[in-house]
Formats: structure tokens, sequence, C-alpha cells
């Protein structure tokens, strides 16, 4: 029997210590298991647009593929993943397209642009997008692992192998990206798709988490938190105690198994004999 | 900075600083905070500052807005105060400014260099350069332009050997799995295939896979040649011409 899947959520976006602007921001539609979060940029508060705008973009856009099949995809489709893949990189595209259109079109939003890191689950598979320097774990018994590759000078460095990943993390130029949505008139879509199993951990992330708590720390708080919220809670605290120089964001997904009620199990009945 | 947090069944879905201009509410998609459910009106409330006062105002909703459990047209907010709109529930949380530290810190601009930039074009080109190069290189090794594949050597499967196409591939008993494994008590998934930009990853499931006989810690990039083995069964990943 394939076991039912039940997505515990929680999340928290913060200010930091330092900063005077929160430029992240997220956003969750638990119907459509959707999860987005997003780090903006560009001076004064226009970084904020930006995020928000990218963030609010991806929610509609796959609200309206769920309704409506004709729904366009922006951007090319790709054969190595499910449609479902596609249209979550569609409504990246389709970001994009936005926020440069906005900052064209405003010469005091110039510039400005946004990471994305976004999972949407549809049974027991997750389907991962991303661009910039959000990142994307997974722990699964006791192992974390990151799934995306940041699109940062130093990680892109790192990756063909002219930097060492210790000179990476005392590097200045962390912040330097390689991608983001709404800098250009089109921009390259990572993703990626995963098995879930009950026990997995998914998290979404701001590099003010990152950048302020290790691996193991957010590890054992995952593992060691009462519920997802907690869990998101905690790691925002984590990241304010050990300086909280950026804005800090974070969405946790907990895998559980779903109860199986009457009403469910006299649904699958319904399904196996109609 | 104060905010709204948007909850639904305790958990945060959504949280929208408050500043100058007003925050919608509705079930319509350019409201500030978007509640997609039937019970909820298009343009169903408004959040804003009146003479230093946080205001909440109902518009005209169909099953209006509730402060406190307390149905209101318009009403002043205070911090902790929670809104319920249909089955979702809107924080006011004001106290989130006693977390700044005191004014010194504050004042400190943040170093330049820690704004998060995009690399500018001339240094991107270069950039592009060096990962060319660093391409040609690893064009040179020939996995690159070989077909990843998956050779049974022991153990019951529906195929006894897998091309690796797509980005992920299942090794478990469940249907959306390539590598189908036979036989009870096997797991729906066992194992699975990644491919990343620079070669396949295999990672646990239910089972914690070999390769060349070590259990595997975290998702391990597989080498030409490598024998894995998920339960009884032993797979070959070979690069193919």
């Amino acid at each position: 029997m394939r076991p039912l899947l039940h997505i515990e959520a929680g999340a928290r976006t913060d200010l930091g210590r330092v900063r005077k602007n929160n430029e992240d921001c997220y956003s969750i539609d638990p119907s459509l298991q959707l999860y987005v979060l997003s780090d903006g940029m560009g001076g004064e508060a226009h970084g904020e647009v930006a995020s928000q705008l990218a963030v609010q973009t991806i929610l509609t856009h796959c609200r309206q593929a769920e309704n409506s099949r004709t729904t366009p995809i922006f951007g090319e489709a790709s054969p190595d993943v499910s449609e479902r893949t596609n249209r979550l990189a569609s409504a990246i595209h389709l970001a994009n397209r936005k926020v440069f259109e906005a900052a064209a079109s405003d010469p005091e939003q110039e510039g400005m642009g946004a990471t994305i890191v976004a999972v949407w689950i549809e049974g027991q598979k997750l389907s991962l997008a991303h661009v910039g320097d959000s990142r994307a774990y997974l722990l699964r018994a006791g192992t974390m692992d990151q799934l995306t590759a940041d699109h940062s000078l130093v990680a892109e460095k790192v990756r063909v192998g002219i930097l060492t990943p210790q000179e990476a993390d005392a590097s200045e130029l962390q912040s330097v990206l390689t991608r983001a949505v709404g800098t250009n008139n089109t921009v390259e879509v990572d993703t990626d798709e995963q098995v879930l199993l009950v026990g997995d951990f998914v998290l979404l992330c701001s590099d003010g988490l990152t950048r302020m708590v290790t691996d193991p720390e957010i590890a054992s708080t995952l593992l060691t938190s009462a519920s997802a919220q907690e869990s998101a809670d905690r790691l925002v605290d984590l990241a304010n105690e050990n300086g909280g120089v950026d804005n800090v964001s974070v969405i946790v997904l907990h895998v559980v198994e779903k109860s199986e009620g009457l009403l469910q199990k006299l649904k699958i009945w319904k399904r196996h004999s109609g | 900075m104060s905010r709204l947090v948007l909850k639904f069944e305790s958990s945060s879905l959504k949280e929208v600083p408050l500043g100058t201009r007003p925050v919608t509410i509705g079930r319509a998609p350019d409201n500030d905070i978007q509640i997609d459910n039937l019970a909820v009106s298009n343009y169903h409330a408004r959040v804003y500052v009146e003479a230093g006062s946080l205001v909440v105002e109902d518009l005209n909703s169909l099953n209006g807005s509730f402060l406190n459990d307390i149905r209101v047209e318009r009403a002043m907010l205070k911090d902790g105060d929670s809104i319920l709109i249909g089955k979702h529930e809107i924080q006011v949380d004001q106290a989130h400014d006693a977390v700044l530290p005191e004014d010194g810190l504050r004042k400190a601009p943040a170093p330049r260099v820690n704004e998060t930039m995009i690399l500018d074009t001339q240094e991107r080109r270069k950039l592009l350069e060096m990962a060319a190069a660093a391409g040609e290189r690893s064009q040179l090794s020939p996995e690159r332009l070989r077909v990843p594949t998956l050779t049974v050597a022991s153990g019951r499967t529906d195929q006894k050997e897998y091309r690796i196409a797509g980005k992920l591939t299942v090794i478990g008993h469940s249907k959306m799995a390539t590598v189908r494994l036979r036989g009870w008590f096997t797991p729906e998934v066992a194992a699975q295939i990644n491919k990343h930009e620079d070669g396949y990853y295999l990672g646990r499931g239910d089972r914690v896979p070999k390769i060349n006989g070590v259990s595997i810690q975290g998702l391990t990039k597989l080498n030409d040649g490598d024998v894995i083995e998920v339960g009884r069964v032993r797979l070959n990943f070979l690069y193919r011409e």
C-alpha cells in the first residue's frame, strides 16, 4: 500500500538585526501544496517590490494552470521533467518577465530583482525550481542534502574548480548573484524532482539563514521541534542570535503519514470501485 | 516593523509588512493578502494606518470580518489582535519591533558588499569564459557523450537493463519507478537517482543503498562502473556508447 502523505508546513520571515527593510517574502498555498520563497534585491524598498511581485505571480500562474489546461507555458518545457515541474518553471519565467517589465517602466526601480526557490507537491512527488542563492534542503533519515546549486559568483567558481569551499565561505563576494529573477528579459531556471517519504523534512530558506546557522544546527533544529511552525520560528531565532546580518526567511515542510479517516477510506474505496 | 501574519490552522502562510499603504485582503489575485477560498469576498477587508492607529475595515463583505471573534465593520487594532476572515486568521504583530537591537546597531549601515547584487555584464562574461574553459576539459571525459544505463547483475526486476532518462529515476515497487523491483516486502521507493549538472547522484529511499559495498551517506555521485546494491538487487551503473 502506498502511504498517504500529509505535509505539515511552517514558515517565518524576519528583518534580522541589521537591515532596515525586509526584502524577503514567502507565500504558501496549502490547497495547491505550493510553497514559494524569495529574497529581493535593489536599493531602497525596491527589493521588496521585486520579491513580492515574483511570489504573487508564481502563485497566480499556478492557480490558473490548475483551473485551466490551456494556460500558456512560458519559457521552454523540458522533456526531462514532469508537466508539473515544467509548470513551476513556467511560473518563474512569467515572474521574471513581470519584474523585468516593472523595473523597465520605472527608472527608480531599475535593476531590482529577486531570488526564487519554489516547491510544488503532488502525491509523493516533489517538483522544485529555483533561481539565485535561496536554497532547498532535504533532511532524510538523519542526513541533510542541499538540493539546489547556488547561482552565485563564489558557488559557480567552486563548481568549476577555481575556488575551494573554504575560500568561498570567507569571500566578500558572497552576495554577488549570477542569475536572478527580473534583472534580464529572460532567465534560466533550474529544476529538480524528488520522491517524498514519510519522515522527510524539506527546508526552503534565504541566505540570511545559511550564512548565520550551520547545517548541523539546522538539522538538529528540524529534528527536535514539536511542529514545522516551531522549527521555522526556532531557525529564525537562531539566525538572529548568531548576528542576523541579513533578512531571514524559512519554510519548513514535514512529511507525515496521513491518518486515514472513514471519509478518506470511503473515497479510496469509491475511486477503486468506480 | 509591524506586520500582518496570515494563518491557517496555526501555520503561517504569508507575512505582509505594514507600511504607509493600506493592505488589502480578499479572494482576487491583486490583493496584498489573497485568500483563495469561496467564503472570502473578492475585496473583503483592508488594514491601514489612520492618525497613528492601525484600523481594520470590512469592505461590505458577504461573510464578514471578525476581530477577536466579534463581527466588525471598522475597528482599531492593537498588537496581538486576531482578524478572522472565513477560516483564515490574520494576526497583528507589532511586538516584532521590540526584537530589534538598540539604535547603535541599527544605524550602522549594512556593509555595501553584503547587499545582494547581480553580476555585471563584464564580470559575467569573464566567468562564462572560465566556465567554458573548464567545460572543455570535462568534455574530454567520455561520460558526457554516453548514455547512462543500469544493468541488472542479480535480483528480481522487470527488465534486465534500463536507460536513464530524465531528472528523476526511482528504484522500487512503486508504479512511478523506472526500475521496478519485484517480490514481497519490497519498498515502494527503495532508492532514487537524480540528474545534476555534473552527473548522476544516488540517494536513499526506504532503503540505504550501497555503492561498491559501502552504504551511502546522503546523495552520492555515481561513477562509471559502480555497483549499486538495493536490498537483494545489484545494478551496474555504466555509461554506454
